[in-house]
């Protein structure tokens, strides 16, 4: 009867405790390659994205040259005279300068009784070239 | 129990056993404590590797933002000839096309003796170029990422620009004088690489990222530089002269917003230019200035109360004895005031301006404006010029000097010269950098403009600019270089070149004038070193040029006309 006591309480007591025990380190241990796994996974992540950013990075700069040389006067000026646009400067006599208009100029306007024969001053003395 | 013999021989191998586990133990604890230094060092050099990577170099950018030059990072095709030699011929043949080269070379590289060659390192390549290569899957060709710098201008403003050599150091320009924001600072970081060489993020232990370079920011416009080198050009084709320069500025603030200098070069290709081009002849070539530094004189005299426009003084009618030499005008001039003196450029009438001054006070002028000493402007290479103290003058100086002779200027020193009359007597030190910007674009330093000193007063000023107007007018030296609708102050020079210490019949013809004459808003400085066609006089040859920039400078910024003239072209 005791020895049957005796196997009892081993059954229960140490088997469950080492089942426990077990089941523990099985899982601290499957945790820790879980872990592991993840932190490998995030690092090829972080690294997938690293190459993404250096690649953008790269590229962008890539573009904001042909951008650049795209939009160099020499090039410009070629492009027209390869396509025939006829695209020059205006001459100052084809430029036409409007006074912008100002609270002195209004007054200026709501006073006179006919529209005014030639352009006056603005007597504020700012101009808005318009070409 | 165990018997006596089974006892014998179970100690023998117990004993066995324990002298190999003692060696087993012994090696362990050698190998983990006595070598432990040693070993653990050489296994993290296996397992690790320290990987450099460099910070990208800053842009230089226009006043504008526009960009003048960057560093890209391109992808170049290296070899490993000890492995492509058998097959050199057949991998050349793949590869010339898509590399840009031809054959012959290329065999001759990949059949080379070294285990390293470098097969297209001027040669940027597509992404498809890349592709293809990779496709070929051809054994002993390898790619690289290498940093190249960028001119998208191609030579638009290279002498200011500058550009950096092999090792992505600066060496001219700007690329040498800001070296300092433009370089990036490199980082590194400590990895482990797996079995196939690839890096093991997660055992990344150390990492200190690269810092890029900032930028600069010049005051240099790329529409107004491209201008002045257009008309350059022109005036290369003309005049068919040795160098020419062309700076354009703003007398204000001492901004340079064009500064372009021939023969020129072209900093992605600067095998194909000789030394003598890259020199930037507008701070590093200095020349006698001529009839240009009469204006030091004039403002000097005005500004000491020596003499005012209408002063008059006889111009001998162009032969003017003086130290037992004849000093002579271009033509013979008769009475002249400061005025007519300075507007017909009568040689004979500076140098008697020039002698009513006194030696000191010329010599206190020449200094206060700045000649003789460099100044200032942010690129390498100037210099300080010429200008030798009254002790050193022999008895004609005084009468030479007002002139331009015995005197070496850089085409610079004279237009900020030129400039401090166009600014109410205010020098400005010339400015070429604007302000720098951190890689996220937040300005690290930012440039103002710099007052050197008051050289004369406002109302000398003044009135060296009333009499500078009528160097334009039909009777002054330069009618060419009058701009339709604006009112120009100038003045032109033209100086005999020095060879073998005699003046020979070469010329260098300028012109500097600043406009609206009331409220400058531009200066430019046009030279040109000996020009050989037709005419050599400063407003004939450096006037035109003046007039077609200013001109086109002018609509390109919207400058208002302010000439009656143009008032009445405009209203018909």
């Amino acid at each position: 009867m005791r020895r049957n006591r005796k196997r009892d309480y081993l059954r229960f007591g140490t088997v469950t405790k080492s089942l426990m025990a077990c089941v523990c380190v099985a899982a601290g241990g499957l945790g820790y390659v879980w872990q592991k796994n993840a932190i490998y996974r995030l690092g090829d992540q972080i690294k997938g994205r690293e190459a993404a950013l250096s690649s953008a990075q790269r590229r962008n700069t890539m573009l904001a040259a042909q951008l650049a040389r795209l939009q160099s006067p020499a090039l410009l000026e070629a492009r027209c005279q390869q396509y025939n646009l006829g695209l020059v400067a205006p001459r100052e006599t084809q430029v036409v300068r409007l006074y912008e208009p100002g609270p002195e100029w209004d007054l200026q306007m709501a006073n006179a009784p006919l529209p005014a024969q030639s352009p006056a001053r603005n007597p504020t003395g700012r101009m808005l070239a318009k070409r | 129990m165990i018997l006596a013999p089974e006892k014998g021989r179970a100690l023998i191998v117990i004993g066995a056993l324990a002298s190999v586990f003692s060696a087993l133990a012994f090696r362990l604890f050698d190998l983990h404590i006595l070598q432990h230094k040693e070993l653990s060092a050489l296994a993290q050099a296996n397992r690790e590797q320290v990987v450099h990577r460099q910070g990208r170099r800053g842009s230089i950018l226009d006043a504008n933002g526009n960009l003048l030059a960057n560093s890209l990072s391109v992808r170049i095709v290296t070899a490993d000839p000890t492995i492509t030699a058998p097959q050199a011929g057949e991998i050349a043949e793949k590869l010339a096309p898509l590399l840009k080269t031809d054959v012959e070379s290329l065999t001759q590289k990949l059949s080379g003796q070294s285990r390293y060659v470098r097969l297209n390192p001027r040669v940027k390549l597509d992404d498809a170029a890349v592709q293809q290569i990779r496709a070929m899957k051809l054994k002993g060709i390898f790619f690289e990422d290498q940093l190249v710098r960028f001119y998208p201008n191609g030579p638009l403003g290279s002498h200011v620009i500058g550009f950096v050599n092999a090792e992505h150091k600066g060496v001219q320009g700007i690329e040498a004088s800001m070296e300092d924001y433009l370089e990036g600072q490199a980082g590194y970081e400590v990895i482990e690489r797996d079995r196939k060489g690839r890096e093991i993020r997660a055992l990344r232990t150390e990492e200190l990222g690269p810092r890029d370079g900032d930028d600069v920011v010049l005051t240099i416009d790329q529409v107004i530089q491209h201008i002045a080198e257009q008309e350059l050009d022109k005036a290369m084709a003309e005049f068919k002269p040795q160098a020419a320069v062309i700076i354009v500025s703003r007398p204000k603030t001492g901004e340079i917003l064009a500064m372009s200098s021939r023969p020129t070069f072209d900093p992605t290709n600067l095998d194909a230019t000789s030394a003598d081009a890259r020199r930037n002849r507008c701070i590093s070539d200095v020349a006698e200035p001529g009839s240009t530094f009469k204006i030091v004189v004039c403002s000097g005299a005005l500004n000491e109360g020596i003499v005012s426009l209408n002063d008059q003084f006889d111009c001998e009618n162009g032969a003017f004895m003086y130290a037992g030499r004849i000093l002579h005008d271009a033509h013979p001039y008769g009475v002249l005031s400061v005025e007519q003196i300075l507007f017909h450029s009568s040689n004979i009438g500076a140098a008697k301006v020039a002698l009513r001054m006194g030696p000191g006070r010329l010599y206190e002028y020449i200094r206060r404006y700045g000649f003789g000493r460099k100044t200032g402007i942010a690129l390498p290479g100037e210099v300080s010029g010429i200008a030798h103290p009254v002790g050193r003058w022999t008895s004609l100086s005084i009468t030479r000097i007002p002139m331009g002779h015995e005197i070496a200027v850089t085409p610079l020193q004279m237009l900020m010269a030129l400039n401090t009359i166009a600014n109410g007597g205010t020098l400005m030190k010339p400015m070429i950098v604007k302000n720098v910007l951190d890689p996220n674009g937040k300005p690290v330093f930012q440039y103002e403009p710099q007052q050197v000193g008051q050289v004369i007063t406002p109302r000398a000023a003044m009135l060296m600019t009333v009499a500078l107007r009528k160097v334009v007018s039909p009777e002054g030296t330069a009618p060419k270089a009058a701009v339709p609708g604006y009112d120009v102050a100038g003045k032109t020079g033209t100086a005999q070149k020095v060879e073998n210490g005699q003046y020979v019949r070469k010329y260098y013809s300028s012109f500097i004038g600043y406009f609206p004459a009331a409220d400058p808003e531009i200066s430019i400085l046009v030279s040109l070193d000996d020009p050989t066609d037709r005419a050599y006089y400063g407003g004939s040859v450096a006037g035109p040029v003046f007039r077609a920039v200013a001109e086109k400078v002018a609509q390109y910024l919207g400058i208002e006309p302010e000439t009656p003239q143009t008032q009445v072209a405009r209203l018909s």
